[in-house]
């Protein structure tokens, strides 16, 4: 059983089967292509035209109802394939025969291509990427899109599945063999498509999809309202229900716009529609054109539709257009309500305005964030270039950071130059052998760049703790006052690039000095003495690659205590000789109280970061505490104005 | 060497003499101008003939006309010009001068290699 449509083919309103149709089309397409390098070549494919609607005129008027595929095969043979014309006589004749092989070449591969469709093929007529999915997607007859959303979801697995692919499979041209697919639908689309032709595949309303996918916008709107008409107000802002959802909502809706392709030819509405729900269509679609093509106007109208016409499927657009059937006065008016969707009511348009302006004004601020979030990553970039000598070594640690930065960031850029520039100039060669060698440098970064961050690691990789104790000379009273030594000499705040320099308090806890690296993130407890005198201890940390380093690191070490009778004055900052670079190391400042005594503290020491014992000495500080099991420190005659500190969070503290 | 080839560019050589022939007769559309071709046995594909005839015109050695047709869209209705004579007269004596000595050259008994 074959479907037949009615074209208006070079004025002549003309029964056609819709195979034949295709074969048409496709011809006349080659012939433009073949002829565009000809002087007045639009004029010579119009002769042709004329001479084909000649033909199916003769042929019609044999008495055959339509034009089948035998006929246009025939005809199109006594035409000629465009490589068998003889007209290029400028050309020498060796490159005309080469052509001719050369083509003959390719229809024997085609030939081929269908005889072995057991192996797995990169489709390259149908792709996003590289085609895999599609590839994929003949092989199993089953629709690409699936593939490709399993790709998506499965990310981070399947990543390296697609790679390999890409680079094992080669590429090749195959039709669409699923026999449904899910299509974007041209003829039912606000925005994208993307809910008409989920509609269509589902054979649900259109408005079904669309209101799923506009409902987090719409309540939003509602949210944003003062009123708390709906009791759901308060409930979705306690689960911050709005930007989440909507932005997840929004992403999914692009995903599947850019996954799912858009159904252009007859052959891929056939396969969005379904074979039965296409008939129907088609059905109508028909009626209308033959009584259409009865009045006299429509005649008109047909010398107004240029040739190229033909190439559309004009029934498909007919037939939404035909609920208010257009009553065709004049030509010009039928001929927009052909080209244009069908009318709605001005509620409804306005509304449709309103949502592509909010849509597309989603789309621009994301745009601007994806913009912004890069010019902050190349600041911050910039801003670290000082603190890099804290971690990497000069010389070989150097030059691996900027050989795999290059990489990693250049070469997408270079890469993404090469394949915008081609397509803005409309001339996309698929240049599969760029992509693989850009590919290639990029993962060479990437290793790079994982080789650096193992070395990095590797200096953190050896912890060692250094305790020190020093005794507090007796002095008269029950009080020990604990103050903070300034630092006297000038330190550097962090000089980050184009003369912007950073607060202290808003970088990591360390500053750098000429020759020395600050640190501030020094840890005060207070605990019970085991005698009557107080007493300091000093646990100092680091990481290092080795125990050795370590210990002597620790030893460079600089944090000077002093005593002036009942003052004890304690360092602004633990200092470190600026080669050690950051390795993590840290203070431990533990004051005993003995019994019945009460130690002050300055609120200066608060400027000490931090809050919690490293966990290295955490560690330490456990054994400790399980070997001297001290009663909590007496803390009664504490001044009012002072902070007065208790002591027994360290044991608490301990895990 | 391609015999495929040697025949085309033999065939191609004489294509616009014969087209142009058939046109000095009367006008003529490019239907009739196949239709005719076919029946002498020259084989002739419609791609061929209207690029062809598309530079003819654009030469000015053709000229064209619309005429309505009673089966299916308007014919272009081929003649040719002032000009298109002389170019048809100087092919015609070349032609005859070339088809005369081809003759000449390839009907010649084979004794002439013995002598020489």
């Amino acid at each position: 059983m074959k479907k037949v449509i009615n074209i208006n083919f070079q004025g002549q309103v003309i029964a056609i089967e819709e195979t034949a149709f295709e074969i048409l089309s496709q011809y006349i397409d080659n012939l433009k292509a073949y002829f565009s390098r000809e002087e007045c070549g639009d004029e010579i494919v119009n002769d042709i035209e004329n001479r084909i609607a000649e033909l199916f005129g003769n042929r019609l008027k044999l008495g055959f109802n339509c034009i089948t595929d035998e006929d246009v095969e025939s005809i199109l043979a006594s035409i000629g394939k465009p490589e068998d014309f003889d007209t290029d006589y400028d050309e020498s004749s060796d490159s005309t025969s080469g052509e001719k092989q050369s083509s003959f070449q390719s229809k024997k591969e085609s030939e081929s291509s269908k005889e072995d469709q057991t192996r797995l093929y990169r489709n390259s007529n149908d792709k996003i990427i590289a085609g895999v999915c599609s590839g994929l997607g003949y092989h199993f007859k089953i629709d690409p899109v699936w593939f490709r959303l399993a790709f998506i979801l499965l990310f981070s697995v399947l990543f390296w599945v697609y790679i390999i692919l890409w680079i094992v499979l080669k590429p090749k041209p195959l039709e669409s063999n699923a026999s449904k697919r899910l299509y974007r639908n041209p003829t039912d689309r606000i925005i994208g498509g993307v809910c008409g032709g989920i509609a269509t595949y589902f054979k649900i309303d259109s408005w079904i999809p669309r209101l799923i996918f506009a409902a987090p916008l719409l309540l939003n709107i509602i949210g944003m309202s003062s009123f708390s008409f709906f009791p759901w107000n308060k409930f979705f802002d306690n689960v911050h229900f709005n930007f989440e959802f909507n932005f997840s909502v929004f992403l999914v809706y692009i995903v599947l716009w850019i996954i799912i392709p858009k159904a252009t030819t007859v052959k891929q509405k056939l396969e969005m529609m379904g074979e039965e729900e296409y008939i129907k269509s088609i059905r109508t679609a028909v009626s209308d054109n033959v009584a259409n093509a009865k009045s006299k106007s429509d005649i008109e109208v047909s010398q107004y539709q240029s040739s190229t016409l033909l190439s559309e499927d004009l029934n498909f657009d007919d037939k939404k257009t035909a609920l208010p059937p257009p009553p065709p006065k004049d030509s010009a008016t039928l001929k927009k309500t052909v080209s244009e969707p069908s009318e709605r009511s001005g509620c409804l348009n306005a509304f449709i305005v309103l949502f592509k302006i909010i849509f597309f004004g989603f789309v621009g601020i994301f745009a601007l964030l994806v913009i912004a979030a890069l010019c902050a990553l190349l600041f911050a970039g910039a801003a670290m270039m000082p603190l890099k000598a804290l971690f990497i070594d000069a010389g070989m640690e150097t030059n691996l950071l900027i050989f795999s930065a290059i990489l990693i960031f250049v070469i997408p850029l270079i890469a993404l130059v090469l394949w915008i520039i081609p397509n803005l100039l409309k001339n996309a060669k698929s240049r599969t052998i760029v992509g693989i060698v850009a590919a290639l440098f990029w993962f060479l970064g990437v290793s790079l760049a994982g080789m650096l961050a193992t070395r990095v690691a590797n200096k953190f990789k050896v912890d060692s703790v250094n305790e020190k104790n020093i005794d507090i000379a007796p002095f008269a009273g029950n009080t020990l006052h604990v103050e903070m030594a300034r630092y006297g000499n000038d330190y550097n705040m962090f000089d980050t690039a184009f003369g912007i320099t950073s607060d202290i308090n808003g970088l990591p806890f360390y500053n750098l000095n000429e020759d020395s690296l600050l640190f501030a993130n020094i840890n005060l407890q207070v605990t019970q003495s085991e005698d009557s005198l107080f007493q300091v201890r000093m646990i100092s940390s680091i990481s290092s690659t080795d125990l050795r380093k370590a210990k002597s690191d620790l030893k460079d070490f600089s944090f000077p205590v002093l005593q002036k009778d009942s003052i004890l004055y304690l360092p602004e900052f633990f200092v470190t000789p600026v080669e050690q670079g950051f390795r993590n190391q840290n203070m431990v400042v533990e004051i005993a109280v003995p019994a019945g005594k009460t130690a002050v503290l300055s609120d200066d020491l608060d400027n000490y970061r931090e809050n919690v014992i490293p966990k290295i000495v955490r560690r330490r500080y456990k054994r400790y505490s399980e070997i001297y099991d001290r009663p909590p420190v007496d803390t009664t005659n504490v001044p009012n104005s002072e902070r007065k500190v208790s002591q027994g969070e360290l044991e608490t503290d301990n895990i | 060497m391609n015999i495929e080839n040697t025949q085309s560019q033999m065939r191609k050589g004489v294509l616009e003499y014969c087209i142009l022939s058939i046109i000095k007769r009367g006008e003529a559309y490019p239907g009739d101008i196949i239709d005719e071709m076919k029946n002498a046995g020259l084989q002739l594909l419609e791609g061929t003939l209207y690029p062809l005839l598309n530079r003819l015109k654009n030469s000015e050695i053709l000229t064209y006309r619309w005429v309505e047709s009673n089966s299916g869209p308007p014919r272009k209705y081929f003649s040719l010009t002032e000009k298109g004579l002389e170019f048809y007269k100087l092919l015609e004596t070349t032609w005859n001068e070339l088809a005369a000595g081809v003759n000449a050259v390839t009907n010649k008994p084979e004794q002439n290699k013995q002598q020489s």
